[in-house]
């Protein structure tokens, strides 16, 4: 697998771009409160973005029963449906329908569709003068880029670039003053809307009881397109097509709100049939019907359709909220998202479709998998979740990089894998101080700057147990514990603090010395075969130890563990053991919490004079994965002697997000950078947290940005609170 | 003139809709920038716009007339005014691209999102809505229903074919550093006048 494309040099450049950065940063920043507004008087957010899934599902469920219907009930009116499966198709029809009816001007609205399959060149080509209307795109479409966003398309520019190029276009100075510009721009396309032959615009919406479409704007640019040309064409995916216009409701009550924070767009229009149109013939109006063409437009998306995993995307409605919650996007912006149409997660999916895998797979790891999106998007797409499976196609079409192919043989390799970690402890003595790795040699200088990566521990957890495992008299429970890697090799008193802590509650600890990594690091990777092995190899481990539980203080872990029976769905008998394995385990807080309730123990500690303040940040996992977020505080708060102070976003990622932090340690740097400024503002003394991957990164950002501070696992916390 | 549907006033929920939504939904309309005036009765209207007229030094007003505008008189009070009306569809297509004002009816309010509900099939409607930098809508107080959901059933009970916009503020754009700026391509100023009593001398 060749990249073809220097992903690393385009990221360092839009870092390096200061407009970017603060458009998007100030963005990123009020966007979520501005969508918290916008939702204030909708009564159950939840059960809203459930009904527009559902009938999202429904939907795609019946594409081309809607599609043949919407086709019908069209051409009953009178409107002219043509079924285009490319783009090349698309083009083809709208430049002979110009040079049929001596089309030589078009205005446009907003269609991310005709952007998607370039459209524009096309037509210019052909010498038609095709004129952008909506002011955002109108401006990409002078400066020549792709759109950056799918709502604010020209969101990576400012009004000085703006102004630049107005002055090239009218051959005049425009002042870069905003207001003055917007009604340069009135003025200079009202004369393009009065003239144009043929309008084309795409649609929110396509309803196939009556062949409709719906048209959701602001700057008023649609109603203008849709009004004053003779010809109207409309480029509509298959994803947008809805059975009723019923079935409008859900998208009108959510994609304004998700999209800009509005409660409704200034102009929404619902269109059938060929409306009246004025025309001037020998110098008087007269009034005419106006010629309509749908173009339904599939490009991939009827392969998605009949695709189970994939339909999902049919309940995108091309907000955008999952890039405005995007912590990567809200960092490079769209373009690096293979510069093409759509940007961000759902960009990333709907690339593999439209482009290809192998544009996928040039950018596809700029998620993070922090799950943040699926918190806002209105179909509920499980954006992350999607990536991953393709990965997982990708990884069995074109198979892995030589090298990570040969890392996951090693890590496949329990023994191997963890000989190497030991080796890793004594070969970086030189570099390591105070546990973390300060200077590592020249070449990895960029990984650690503002950031230490961790050490190896001398004596990983393994080699511990002995020490650290009582004889409980009479337990109530036999417990087995699963590390994972991080706790066992970086993190080993952590671990002695999860088996003090269980001890504590009276119960048995089993340690099984044949656990290995959980497989996260490779699943995510797309690479389900080496994962299904490094699951045998720990569901054999914790097999017939009598174990009422299996406690495992690391979400990614919890995450895999579950898993491990959907990775085995085709293999019946392992299927089974993997999902006795499943059964058993519990994340570790909830469980201590689940047990300390019992007792009493987890009523909140009387507030103490001196009490030391801690801050918690929500691991992206446990919160969005395992729906765990009350429990660790609940769990510091019985605690005496400690006060839990609250930081800003405290459940945005923090930017490890397993490998990518090191690969991508000038995007993961940013983002850890802004998780040290809140955890800073807060004032605590103590960061807590429940994830080992968040650990590391977690303490990494205080040893070079924040000395002084301590960072705790929740399991440390309680375990200093438990006498020997 | 066409129209997507011949009577709106008996596709509204009699139940559901009216005047007690009013509060609502003039906050709503202002929270967008919507300029909001109630009144009695239609002839009431006529002060405000002669007022807009006034500020804006308008000299030619472009107009799609209804009940509700034929009750306020506001025809004959603008041509005494010296402000030319075009009333009639070639007119209007003809100058609409450089009159001041556009005045429409439209058909309901929606409280939820502080919209308005127009019958925009007759292209004389949409132009004179589009394309003048203010847009002055008359509309019944008593119209107004709850919210979207509402809205959009009272359309799908009758809705075949046609052209049906709903109008929310002004013209807006936000594509040039996210700076919220009114007016780029629609109207830039958007006033309602909410009449109580109905066209047919009724009170709402």
């Amino acid at each position: 697998m060749s990249k073809r494309r220097n992903l690393k040099r385009e990221i360092k450049e839009k870092l390096n771009d200061d407009v970017l950065r603060n458009a998007l940063g100030r963005f990123a920043e009020e966007y979520p409160a501005a969508r918290e507004k916008a939702l204030e008087n909708v009564e159950d957010v939840d059960a809203l973005r459930e009904s527009l899934k559902a009938m999202k599902l429904n939907a795609v469920g019946r594409i081309e029963e809607l599609a043949d219907r919407f086709e019908e009930e069209a051409t009953k009116r009178g409107v002219k449906v043509f079924r285009a499966k490319t783009g090349d198709d698309l083009k083809k029809y709208i430049l002979d329908l110009c040079r049929e009816r001596d089309v030589k001007s078009i205005v446009k609205s907003k269609s991310m569709a005709s952007e998607e399959v370039d459209l524009n060149p096309a037509l210019e080509e052909a010498g038609i003068e095709v004129k952008e209307t909506d002011l955002g795109e109108w401006i990409i479409s002078l400066a020549g880029h792709k759109p950056s966003h799918m709502v604010l398309p020209a969101i990576h520019l400012n009004r000085y670039q703006v102004s630049e190029y107005f002055s090239r276009e009218l051959d005049k100075s425009i002042e870069p003053d905003i207001a003055f510009m917007v009604q340069t721009a009135r003025v200079t396309l009202r004369e393009k809307f009065l003239s144009a032959d043929m309008g084309i615009t795409g649609a929110n919406f396509g309803i196939a009881e009556n062949g409709g479409i719906g048209l959701v704007t602001n700057e008023g640019n649609a109603r203008l397109v849709t009004t004053l040309p003779r010809i109207h064409v409309v480029i509509i995916g298959y994803e947008k097509l809805i059975p009723t216009l019923r079935d409008a409701t859900p998208i009108l009550r959510l994609l304004p709100r998700s999209a800009t924070a509005q409660l409704m767009t200034s102009y929404m229009s619902v269109i059938s049939g060929p409306v009246p149109v004025m025309v001037k013939r020998n110098g008087r109006w007269e009034e005419d019907e106006k010629e309509v063409h749908y173009i339904l437009l599939d490009n991939g998306r009827l392969a998605a359709a009949h695709d189970d995993t994939f339909k999902e995307i049919y309940q995108c409605i091309r907000c955008g909220s999952c890039l405005n919650v995007c912590p990567v996007y809200a960092l490079v912006g769209g373009h690096v998202y293979g510069g093409h149409t759509y940007a961000g997660g759902i960009g990333t999916i709907l690339t593999a479709f439209m482009s290809g895998m192998e544009e996928f797979e040039d950018f596809n790891e700029l998620c993070i998998g922090c799950r943040r999106c699926t918190t806002v998007c209105p179909g509920m797409i499980d954006i992350p979740g999607l990536i991953e499976e393709l990965r997982k196609r990708s990884v069995k079409e074109h198979g892995l990089p030589f090298v990570m192919d040969k890392i996951f043989d090693v890590m496949t390799n329990r023994r191997l894998f963890h000989g190497l970690l030991r080796a890793a402890s004594i070969a970086q003595k030189p570099f390591t101080s105070e546990g973390l790795v300060r200077h590592l040699p020249l070449f990895l200088a960029g990984m650690t700057k503002d950031r230490s990566l961790p050490s190896i521990a001398n004596v990983p957890l393994r080699d511990r147990i002995d020490a650290v495992i009582k004889k409980i008299e009479n337990p109530v429970k036999r417990v087995g514990f699963f590390s994972g890697c991080t706790m066992d090799f970086v993190f080993p008193e952590t671990g002695e603090s999860v088996i003090k802590v269980i001890q504590d509650l009276n119960m048995e600890v089993v340690y099984p010395d044949g656990q290995g990594c959980c497989g996260k690091p490779v699943s995510a990777t797309g690479d389900v075969e080496h994962a299904k092995k490094i699951a045998m190899n720990n569901i054999k481990a914790f097999e017939g130890l009598d174990l009422d539980f299996i406690i495992c203080a690391c979400p990614t872990g919890v995450e895999q563990i579950r898993d491990y029976p959907r990775l085995f769905k085709d293999d019946p008998e392992w299927k089974v053991r993997a999902q006795s394995m499943a059964d058993k385990l519990e994340e570790f807080c909830f469980f201590v919490a689940r047990e300390y309730e019992k007792t009493g123990r987890l009523e909140k500690a009387p507030k103490k004079a001196d009490a030391i303040k801690v801050t918690y940040h929500d691991s992206c996992h446990l919160k969005r994965v395992l729906d765990i977020c009350e429990e660790p505080r609940k769990l510091i708060e019985s605690v005496g002697g400690y006060e839990l102070v609250e930081m800003k976003d405290a459940d945005k990622c923090c930017g490890m997000s397993g490998a990518f932090g090191v690969q991508h340690s000038n995007l993961s740097i940013p983002i850890l950078k802004q998780k040290m400024d809140n955890i800073r503002d807060t004032g605590a003394e103590i960061v807590a947290c429940a994830c080992s991957g968040c650990m590391v990164q977690l303490q990494g950002g205080i040893d070079q940005q924040a000395p002084g501070k301590r960072m705790k696992h929740i399991a440390d916390i309680l375990a200093e609170n438990i006498r020997d | 003139m066409k129209r997507t549907c011949d009577n709106w006033q008996d596709k509204l929920p009699a139940g559901k809709s009216g005047s007690h939504l009013y509060e609502e939904f003039e906050l709503r309309a202002k929270n967008v920038s919507t300029e909001v005036f109630r009144v009695k009765r239609a002839d009431e209207a006529g002060k405000i716009i002669l007022d807009i007229v006034k500020e804006t030094g308008a000299k030619s007003v472009a107009l799609v007339s209804c009940s509700l505008i034929e009750a306020s008189g506001i025809v004959a009070k603008l041509k005494n005014n010296g402000v030319t009306v075009y009333t009639e569809q070639g007119d209007i297509a003809e100058n609409v691209g450089t009159a001041d004002i556009g005045i429409s009816g439209v058909e309901f309010g929606i409280a939820e999102c502080g919209s308005v509900c127009q019958d925009a099939l007759a292209i004389e409607s949409r132009l004179v809505s589009s394309l003048p930098p203010l847009h002055i809508a008359f509309m019944e107080s008593r119209n107004i229903v709850p919210g979207i959901e509402d809205a959009i059933d009272i359309i799908s009970g009758f809705f075949t074919e046609g052209y049906v916009s709903w109008i929310t503020g002004p013209s807006r754009t936000a594509d040039i550093e996210r700076v919220l700026t009114i007016g780029v391509h629609g109207p830039g100023r958007f006033v309602i006048i909410a009449v109580d009593e109905g066209a047919d001398g009724g009170a709402a």
